[in-house]
């Protein structure tokens, strides 16, 4: 007999699942049918297959515009924190001294900070020194927020490597950052990546912060935000959703699935 | 210098000397994110206290340190009496109910990816928590589509003959609308604070409580439940806090119904007639409560350490 659930009380979870699972999907579904919708009002009845839409956001210069400014300002955001959360797990994991606590408690404390409290701070920081508004101040929001991402996915990876591997280079007189270079970063590659995908992926959805520091700045979500209330635009946003949300998903199942493989292919490595 | 370099300095004698400027990396290294952190983030807030006590001010000239946007929060203003903790009350409990719904619906189903011994479970958690890595603004566009005076709910009903095309169910611009589309931002997320901690329960704890006869029902409320107790109040602080402070969701969805008190904190830092003092306070009146909650129950925030106490 299983301890935890009897037959029934599984059979009953298990369809429960299923319909939070549905829940959670069907609205996604929803708009994947409706950017195939020959209306330009999402309802039923649906009135015949266009591709529209696609075509009509694929020549949209100021979507395109929209999504590469979320594209440079995520790829250096997520840079960024990935330098700044490597030097700080290595610091905490591989150097710990008696402030550890209250550093890593700083380090952490954007996880809980209400996002509209933090970008209102920042806007009154820029507005007090006369800071431009723009991409940049975007950046620097995005790293602050992202950088607790970046260390709680890297330190458990830091924590799993035999620190004799860096000693044994540096007694065969590595220089620090030459062990740094040819041991840890390697054995450490997985959870680098998958950190830089997770602070990409933050910044270039990251609304709320951005909302007060862009200046006249124009990201994707600052777009999206702007179209939301403009009901004309609407097919083309629900194509362009279809996209966003469909690669997303896609990196989301890759970057599982590379983690997996990295992991064990590592775990093979260090026997 | 640390004990822990001293002893590594003694033990390596050839490379001993190199140890010990090793160790000095810890500053080293820490410098650029604390400085980063310091700067970008700790003054930041400083500053919004100074604007709150009138210390600095959008307008120009020396100005006396003033406590009064933060008693007329608290003892009411002449003329708003207490309008904005009258907002952050209802703020308060909308998100007390979004969170404890989506915890109840979330707590199952993390119970039936940990416990019911499905060889799957990871590939099943991820396909539960996909939806919440992908963009906010677009799932939140999916439900303003669905919840349309024209969209699909009200058109199937009115084609279903319930409602007259001309007189649609109001389901978007209300508090149920933000309530709906926050519980369902949300709720992939709460289950994976509830998954670890079930993961970790030990099974033998319930193999002793059947053999000593107990059914599967007082099994579960004397051993799994109070086991479980840190990863639900993670779960929900998880929830509690983000939505608390919520502006972009009502904003989309809420109308005048669903307004909640971080639109007002919004709309006073807005073009029209700023308020940045007042603003600031709220803000930080915000801060505050959501500080004091994590201080409070921060323990929880690691539920596997609290399961094996």
């Amino acid at each position: 007999m299983d301890v935890a659930l009897s037959r029934r009380g599984a059979w009953l979870l298990r369809a429960f699942f299923a319909l939070v699972v549905a829940f959670l999907y069907a609205p996604i579904l929803l708009l994947l049918v409706f950017s195939f919708n020959d209306s330009a009002l999402p309802t039923f009845p649906l009135s015949g297959f266009t591709l529209r839409w696609y075509h009509q956001f694929l020549t949209n210069p100021d979507l395109q515009d929209a999504l590469k400014t979320s594209a440079i300002a995520a790829a250096l955001s997520s840079l960024g924190a990935v330098i700044l959360g490597l030097l700080a797990a290595i610091a905490l994991v591989r150097h710990p001294f008696r402030g550890t606590g209250p550093v890593s408690a700083l380090l952490l404390s954007p996880l809980v900070i209400p996002f509209i409290v933090f970008g209102i701070s920042l806007l009154l920081l820029f507005h007090a020194f006369g800071v431009e508004l723009g991409i940049k101040t975007v950046v620097i929001g995005h790293i602050v927020i992202t950088i607790p991402y970046a260390i709680l996915v890297m330190m458990p990876r830091l924590q799993q490597i035999d620190v004799s591997l860096e000693q044994a280079a540096y007694d065969l007189g590595a220089s620090r950052l030459r062990t740094f270079r040819s041991i840890t970063l390697p054995l450490m590659l997985p959870a680098v990546v998958s950190a830089y995908l997770i602070a990409f992926t933050t910044s270039f959805d990251e609304y709320a912060v951005a909302s007060f520091v862009k200046g006249s700045t124009v990201t994707f979500p600052v777009y999206l935000y702007a179209a939301l209330r403009f009901p004309n635009q609407l097919p083309q946003v629900i194509a362009v959703a279809v996209v966003v949300i469909g690669v997303s998903l896609l990196v989301v199942v890759a970057a599982e699935v590379g983690r997996r493989v990295a992991e064990r292919r590592l775990g093979e490595l260090e026997g | 210098m640390t004990s822990e370099a001293e002893a590594r300095a003694s033990t390596a004698s050839p490379a001993g000397r190199r140890r010990l400027r090793l160790d000095l990396t810890a500053p080293t290294l820490l410098s650029l994110p604390v400085v980063w952190l310091v700067v970008f983030f700790v003054v930041p807030i400083g500053i919004v206290a100074a604007y709150s006590l009138d210390a600095l001010s959008i307008t120009n000239g020396p100005h006396p340190v003033t406590l009064t946007s933060w008693r007329n929060l608290i003892t009411g203003d002449a003329f708003l009496g207490h309008v904005y903790l009258a907002l952050f009350w209802k703020s308060v409990k909308m998100s007390l109910i979004v969170s404890a719904i989506i915890v109840a619906l979330a707590y199952p189903v993390a119970y039936y990816l940990a416990l019911s011994g499905t060889k799957r479970k990871y590939v099943l958690l991820l396909l539960l928590i996909a939806p919440f890595l992908t963009s906010y603004l677009l799932r939140v566009l999916a439900w303003k589509v669905l919840l349309g005076d024209q969209g699909p709910i009200n058109s199937i009903l009115s084609s279903a003959g319930l409602t007259s095309p001309d007189h649609p169910l109001t389901l978007i611009y209300t508090q149920f609308a933000v309530m709906l589309v926050l519980g369902y931002i949300w709720l992939p997320f709460v289950a994976l604070p509830i998954f670890v901690s079930l993961e970790s329960l030990d099974r033998r704890l319930l193999e002793a409580a059947t053999d000593l006869g107990a059914s599967r029902l007082q099994a579960f409320v004397r051993v799994t439940l109070p086991l479980s107790a840190p990863g639900v109040f993670a779960a929900f602080l998880f929830v509690f806090i983000p939505t608390l402070g919520e502006f972009v969701t009502p904003s989309l969805v809420g109308g005048t119904d669903g307004y909640m008190y971080g639109n007002q904190i919004v709309d006073l830092f807005a073009t029209g007639f700023p308020d940045w003092r007042t603003g600031s306070v709220l803000a930080l009146f915000l801060l505050g409560v959501v500080g004091a909650l994590t201080l409070v129950f921060a323990r929880f925030l690691q539920p596997r350490q609290v399961a094996t106490d």
